[in-house]
């Protein structure tokens, strides 16, 4: 699926050609990526001030005059600052990218073989999810262009290339260029995720391994409870102690509640559990938790890889979003105001105000498609914290104590901390792209809609011809009647 | 490495200081600043700069008061809206002007402590074999003023040509219309360069803990290959210990010694004592435990190497805390940067809000053959509404843009400390990093306009929505007053008027969307 998204950015101009290379050729490289916008922009001035535009024809009255116009430069809007920001990003980008990843899948492939039976951790998971969202996807791109081209072909036969190139290539060069950065970032989650299965990995050892340990501890800590006071907390402890504290009325008892004498026992008790942990580590041999520092470092590199995605690609999500978001206000405007009042009176207004439904929901999906993965992968980023902090709260046999290991993750949750006020995937810091981004769209979008709705266009579609056919039943009559 | 002498940051800012000087923005001392590079506060400056301020102000109101006579009839014509913003926003760019020269006033002395600490901070730089370049300074600096004066002139000349009455002798005075935006525009250029040195401290720190992880990578490459037998290997990371060595025990001595006699930083004298007493407490804890830790390391680790990693790291904790400290005392510094120019920079949002908003309301207004009040007559081409808003737009967005830069650099410095830690693996610095990562966690400079908003890019992001929605309503009302008006029009004349108010429709309704849509292309450009 990914071939089939480089094919398309290949045949788009968008990508040069042997990305991964650095001698090569230039001109060969960036012949098609030069090729594009000048065969665009020549289409663009054609269809502007040619004779034979869609706008010179009879039955294009002002409000599909207006709506074409408005798309064709939101889409040179949109083109031209997607492909100067794709030209920006040089060949270094692709080489610096494959050379990093390649690093992480190192050290990750080393980490797996430290642990041993990969099979066991890696079940392949069906990815119906994953076909199924590419299906729709494809689908809905298909229909789209389909739609485009078989209408516009009614009118200029061969000649609607042309035309095609203007209102329905920048879109779809744009979101190309979105999918290559959710496939980028897809690549940067599924690393995260395999590293949470590591971490996952070493916190159900320590739970497996040092139960009996915990036990004990919880034991030596109530024991020090019931002699200074009632500062039980939690019910499990309560329910262990209550045979316990059978026993130690008989021990206070003997040691005349002399809490020093207490305290010692508890020493007493921890140098045993030392010896035995000492026991089940030795008799255990290796076990994953020598892999943390590097599963640090491979959190580490992951972040910063994500960093470099980000700026590379962030910049071009802003005027994808900003297109999306006129579009998706102009279509539910245009919709509801004049279609819905007049439809079907004039077909190529129906068509431009179709392009505008159509565009806005391939767009939106895009974009969504954008969000739900960059919110996905700063999940799995926060998960791999989270399970650290689990681990450490087991206090797990290689801990105990080993301040190494508790100073190790400690660090490694810091250092998450201070990476979530330093990262997060943004349009260059104007919006984080997570589920809030759509929150305070929707809430514009409201408010736009609600000033734009408020325009009387009757007066506009009187003047066009087209009389209201549910509102004003009598002039109907009147129109059958004459 | 001693005797190099750091150049104080003010010898490049030599071509601002002396335009700001002859326009009377700054009250600095002249010939201080000739002789040793340094501000200092001067009572004939302070009269100088009253008295141009008192002449611009009467000036720009002669201005004002000469070309309000053909506002006269606007009064009349048109809306009370349009006359009313017109009132209010004429004298913004004035009082933009009083703020940005009191502050300059107000901050007199403090400007130059500013620039001691800075300097003071760069030498402790060099001290860490860190050499901050600010040679691009005096480059940028220019090419800032450049484009100012050539903006400024653009607008002025051809405003002034195409627009103003030029047989009228009062005319001249169009000239003073200029000068708020110009005297505005360099203090921000003073503002922001300060702002991107410290930018570039930061980054220099940010620099330097890499590096140092970087190099650690490869004294454990070279661990790893001395076990399979590499003589020569072995000798480089040596060399580069000892060349460290010396500068850095110097260092130590100085930072322990400096505490004694430079006494009025404050910050600097607040935080050396933890961090002493850390060092201490952390030796006292590691010595116990040595043993245990050793037999729980991997068993690939070769012992002639580790004493050497060890030795290395020892150092590296004090560079590490030393790197905090000139952390902590930049980020001071960015306050007091963010103190002083505080009220300037709200002002300058504001008057930037404001004058978007109006400018795109006045051109649509005069789009629509509209009477616009006279001083905003540069809204009545396109081409220079444009470059203006450009000029405006290019001034806050850069500003907004490096704080949130600035930021963002001194935010990375705690992931960078932490590489450190991870890369070294070694339980002492762990407590070291931790320690200062916490300390990090709560020192970040956040620059805010008097705290009423933070300076990152949502704020642009809410802001240009801002002008968006406030445009629209705007332009609503002026439809409803216009279409009030054609209404009251029409019942006095015949029917035929009404198609040809339609048809104007049409075309407003045009206009009304690109004007309305023309923020988000400018805005998203940036």
């Amino acid at each position: 699926m990914n071939l089939l998204l480089q094919i398309f950015s290949l045949l788009f101009g968008l990508v040069p050609f042997n990305r991964t290379e650095f001698d090569s050729n230039i001109i060969v490289d960036y012949s098609i990526v030069l090729v594009m916008p000048v065969f665009y922009l020549f289409c663009y001035y054609y269809v502007n001030f040619h004779e034979q535009s869609i706008f010179k024809l009879a039955e294009c009255n002002s409000i599909c005059n207006f709506s074409g116009k408005l798309l064709m430069h939101l889409g040179c809007f949109l083109y031209l600052s997607i492909y100067f920001l794709t030209l920006l990003r040089q060949k270094k980008f692709y080489i610096e990218f494959g050379k990093r990843l390649y690093e992480i899948d190192e050290l990750s492939e080393k980490c797996i073989q430290l642990v041993g039976n990969r099979n066991k951790l890696f079940v392949a998971k069906t990815k119906r999810l994953f076909y199924v969202t590419w299906i729709i996807l494809l689908a809905t791109f298909a229909f789209a262009i389909f739609y485009d081209v078989s209408n516009i072909f009614d009118y200029y036969g061969p000649y609607c290339f042309l035309t095609n190139m203007v209102f329905t290539f920048p879109y779809v060069a744009g979101s190309i260029v979105q999918g290559m950065f959710a496939s980028y970032v897809s690549v940067i989650s599924e690393r995260f995720s395999t590293l949470n299965v590591l971490f996952e990995k070493i916190n159900h050892e320590s739970e497996k391994k040092n139960s009996p340990i915990a036990v004990m501890d919880i034991e030596s800590d109530t024991r020090k409870d019931s002699n200074r006071g009632p500062a039980i907390i939690s019910e499990l402890s309560k329910r262990k102690t209550a045979g316990l504290q059978q026993k130690n009325a008989k021990s206070d008892d003997l040691s005349n509640n002399d809490s020093d004498f207490a305290e010692e026992d508890d020493s007493a008790d921890d140098a045993y559990s030392f010896g035995e942990y000492d026991e089940t580590r030795s008799s255990d041999g290796k076990t994953s938790e020598i892999n943390l520092p590097n599963l640090f470092k491979l959190h580490d590199k992951i972040l910063s890889l994500s960093v470099l995605v980000n700026a590379e690609f962030g910049a071009q999500c802003v005027p994808y979003m900003a297109a999306c978001f006129v579009i998706t206000i102009f279509g539910i405007f245009l919709e509801t105001k004049v279609m819905f009042i007049v439809g079907g009176k004039n077909e190529l207004m129906d068509y431009v105000i179709y392009l505008y439904v159509i565009w806005s929901f391939t767009t939106m999906m895009v974009a969504y498609f954008v969000l739900r993965l960059c919110c996905n992968t700063n999940a799995h980023s926060k998960q791999s914290a989270m399970i650290v902090h689990e681990i450490m709260q087991k206090k797990p046999a290689f801990m105990l104590g080993n301040d190494i290991y508790y100073n190790k993750m400690k660090a490694f949750t810091l250092q998450f901390l201070h990476w979530e006020g330093y990262f997060q995937f943004n349009g260059i810091g104007l919006f984080a792209l997570d589920y809030t981004f759509i929150f305070s769209t929707v809430s514009a979008a409201t408010s736009y809609l609600i000033v734009l709705l408020q325009f009387d266009m009757t007066s506009i579609l009187k003047t066009e011809g087209l009389t209201p056919r549910v509102l004003t039943p009598d002039a109907n009559a009147q129109a059958d009647n004459s | 490495m001693a005797h190099q002498t750091v150049q104080p940051i003010l010898v490049h800012f030599g071509t601002l200081f002396t335009f700001c000087k002859l326009l009377g923005l700054y009250p600095h001392d002249l010939q201080a600043f000739r002789g040793i590079h340094t501000l200092q506060s001067s009572k004939i400056g302070t009269a100088i700069v009253v008295v141009t301020m008192l002449a611009v102000v009467v000036l720009y109101n002669l201005l004002i008061y000469f070309f309000s006579s053909e506002d006269h009839d606007l009064k009349a014509s048109q809306s009370t809206l349009t006359f009313v913003i017109g009132i209010f926003l004429t004298y913004i760019g004035l009082g933009m002007m009083i703020t940005d020269q009191l502050s300059a006033l107000r901050n007199q002395s403090k400007t130059g402590e500013l620039y001691e600490r800075i300097r003071a901070v760069d030498e402790q730089l060099l001290k860490e074999n860190v050499y901050v370049d600010i040679s691009k300074t005096a480059k940028n600096i220019l090419l800032m003023i450049v484009l100012t004066v050539v903006s400024e002139l653009i607008i002025l000349i051809s405003t002034y040509i195409t627009l103003v009455d030029l047989t009228d002798w009062k005319s001249i005075l169009w000239l003073f219309s200029c000068f708020p935006t110009l005297y505005n525009s360099l203090d921000k250029i003073w503002f922001a360069n300060t702002l991107s040195a410290l930018k570039q401290r930061f980054f220099v720190i940010n620099t330097a803990l890499e590096d140092m992880v970087e190099s650690h990578e490869r004294l454990k490459r070279w661990t790893e290959n001395g076990g399979d037998g590499g003589g020569q290997i072995f000798r480089r990371p040596s060399i580069a210990n000892v060349s460290i060595d010396p500068s850095l025990e110097y260092l130590y001595k100085e930072l322990t010694h400096m505490e004694a006699v430079k006494a009025y930083n404050m910050a600097r004298n607040k935080i050396s004592p933890i961090a002493h007493s850390l060092n201490s407490f952390g030796d006292a804890l590691e010595t116990p435990k040595k043993p245990y830790k050793y037999t729980s390391q991997p068993p690939t680790f070769n012992m002639v190497y580790e004493s050497e990693l060890n030795k290395d790291i020892e150092k590296v904790e004090e560079k590490l805390n030393n790197l905090c400290q000139l952390h902590d005392e930049i980020c001071e510094i960015g306050k007091l940067v963010n103190e002083l120019w505080s009220y300037p920079i709200l002002v300058l949002m504001a008057y930037g809000f404001l004058i978007f908003t109006a400018q795109l309301y006045f051109l649509y207004c005069a789009t629509q053959g509209q009477a616009i009040p006279s001083l905003f007559r540069s809204a009545k081409s396109a081409t220079i509404t444009t470059i203006f808003l450009s000029y405006t737009a290019g001034k806050c967005i850069y500003l907004i843009y490096l704080s949130w830069k600035t930021s963002l650099e001194s935010k990375r410095t705690g992931i960078c400390l932490h590489k450190c830690g991870v890369v070294a693996d070694n339980n002492l610095l762990y407590e070291i990093v931790n320690h200062l990562s916490l300390k990090l966690l709560n020192h970040s400079v956040d620059f805010s306009a008097c705290g009423f908003f933070t300076l990152d890019m949502e704020t642009l992001y809410g802001v240009s929505g801002g002008i968006t929605s406030y445009l629209i309503i705007l332009i609503q009302f002026n439809l409803a007053a216009q279409q009030a008006k054609d209404a009251s029009n029409a019942a006095e004349t015949n029917y035929n008027t009404m198609l040809t108010t339609e048809a104007g429709n049409t075309t407003a309704l045009m206009d009304y969307f690109t004007t309305t849509f023309m923020p988000y292309a400018q805005t998203d450009l940036y």
